[in-house]
């Protein structure tokens, strides 16, 4: 296999480390080294030539190939079988609605959240289950981390170049969940939001830090609801006011309390965009008076409809916890699913 | 030994070209693109000021972008033939 790739030599695995660090290749963390043989590897599962043009970033106009995501997918730990997530997930990722440049190079520091639907989660080992948004599985670490090192390399998404962020957030070491679809009689998200039933998929959000939320004190689906409202209310109230793709990610303990009660995803996402409302001039109560103005009365939805609510069974077993995933800023990106590998002649999507 | 490769595009991204310098703002019509944000208004303001009475620039046109984590609009780029010279600005 050829590739365009320049290639370097190095006599030990410290070298190769030491080469990728210094050349500012990495997260900071080590990395496992591209060689040709690994890289081919993944070009074969996907059965693409290197030169497999995967898109077009459409602000920098540069073109992003096959080969280049599967080097910083080995960077990043993958194995063959994780590669198809990483092209879909940047497939997705260049779809104008996304924003990736905007969401990427952002003061306001979100990451690419990428949710895992189908059965390609239970062949590669994604848990949706126990520490689910976090180190819960290889495949989930490795391929969140994959998005970020081609963020990195690719498009020059390093701290202070083209990635602007004040703070950022851990996530954007790697922020990878699967859906817990076995253990829950609700609808996969992928399913909700138009993939048929079966395929495997991805979906990217440009998101913030998860904010993790407690209630088990009740069984009442609506008391339940309300402690995720509030804390899409307290986003609104110290972040950003923009409406946009909020997910929740609802573990077992309270989902089954909601299942219960007979609460499909919709019933859920209608009650939430009922709630997750505040009046602008709640801004003065948390130091933002200056900006409320003559607009006090004016009210605010955290989503334009309940569609855009991204619904999420995962998490552990035990525990009244939850979180709220809010977006990078309202609308100005809005999440992405698509299905893998139907895009036969690899062409990137049209809308 | 391993032989390893490079993670990077290893060309520059196609990138647009500066406009010759001009030899002077007199005259001149300077486009602002500002991206909206709280922090540019001062600054064009200022800017605005200094332009005119100071380096006898002719107009100023003052142009926002929809939104200010995106490229420009496409009107606003299309305005930009009819000026001397441009200055985009960030309000971070």
């Amino acid at each position: 296999m050829q590739f365009a790739s320049r290639s370097y030599s190095a006599d030990s695995i410290s070298a190769v480390q030491e080469l990728y660090h210094s050349n500012g290749w990495t997260d900071g963390l080590p990395i496992v080294p591209p060689t040709r043989e690994a890289v081919q590897e993944c070009l074969e599962w996907v059965m693409m030539p290197p030169d497999q043009l995967i898109g077009i970033e459409p602000v920098r106009g540069l073109a992003i190939t096959a080969e280049k995501l599967a080097i910083n997918a080995v960077m990043a730990g993958c194995l063959p079988m994780h590669f198809p997530v990483v092209v879909t997930a940047w497939t997705a990722m260049m779809q104008e609605e996304f924003l990736m440049h905007g969401a990427t190079a952002s003061t306001g520091g979100c990451a690419v959240l990428v949710i895992l639907n189908g059965p390609i989660r239970l062949e590669i080992g994604a848990s949706g289950s126990f520490n689910a948004l976090a180190n819960s599985d290889r495949a989930t670490a490795v391929i969140g981390r994959a998005i970020r090192l081609c963020l990195i390399n690719l498009l020059d998404d390093r701290p202070g170049v083209i990635d602007r962020s004040t703070l950022g957030h851990p996530g954007k070491f790697s922020y990878c969940v699967a859906e817990d679809e076995e253990d829950t009689t609700w609808l996969p998200l992928a399913e909700h939001r138009g993939v048929p039933k079966g395929a495997s998929s991805v979906t990217v959000m440009a998101a913030g830090a998860p904010r993790q939320l407690m209630n088990e004190w009740t069984t009442k689906p609506e008391e339940i609801l309300e402690t995720f409202a509030a804390e899409m209310r307290a986003n609104m109230r110290h972040y950003s006011i923009h409406p946009g793709n909020y997910a929740l990610i609802i573990p077992k303990q309270l989902r089954e309390h909601l299942q219960a009660g007979g609460w499909t995803k919709a019933d859920v996402a209608t009650f939430i965009h009922e709630r997750a409302r505040i009046h602008r001039r709640e801004w003065a109560e948390v130091g933002k008076g200056a900006v409320v103005r003559d607009r006090g009365d004016s009210v605010y939805s955290a989503m334009d409809s309940p569609d855009q609510l991204l619904v999420v069974a995962a998490g552990g077993p035990a525990g009244g916890f939850g979180a709220v995933i809010p977006p990078w800023l309202g609308n100005k990106s809005y999440a992405v699913t698509l299905p893998i590998g139907v895009c036969v002649d690899c062409e990137p999507p049209k809308k | 030994m391993f032989e390893v490769l490079d993670p990077t595009p290893g060309t520059a991204p196609p990138a647009g070209r500066l406009a010759p310098r001009l030899d002077t703002l007199e005259g001149k019509t300077v486009g602002f693109i500002s991206n909206g944000k709280e922090g540019t208004k001062g600054f064009f303001k200022h800017l605005d000021q200094i332009l005119r009475e100071e380096y006898g620039v002719a107009k100023v046109v003052s142009r926002t972008k929809s939104n200010y984590s995106a490229p420009a609009d496409p009107h606003i780029v299309a305005e930009i033939k009819g000026w001397d010279a441009v200055v985009s600005g960030l309000g971070d």
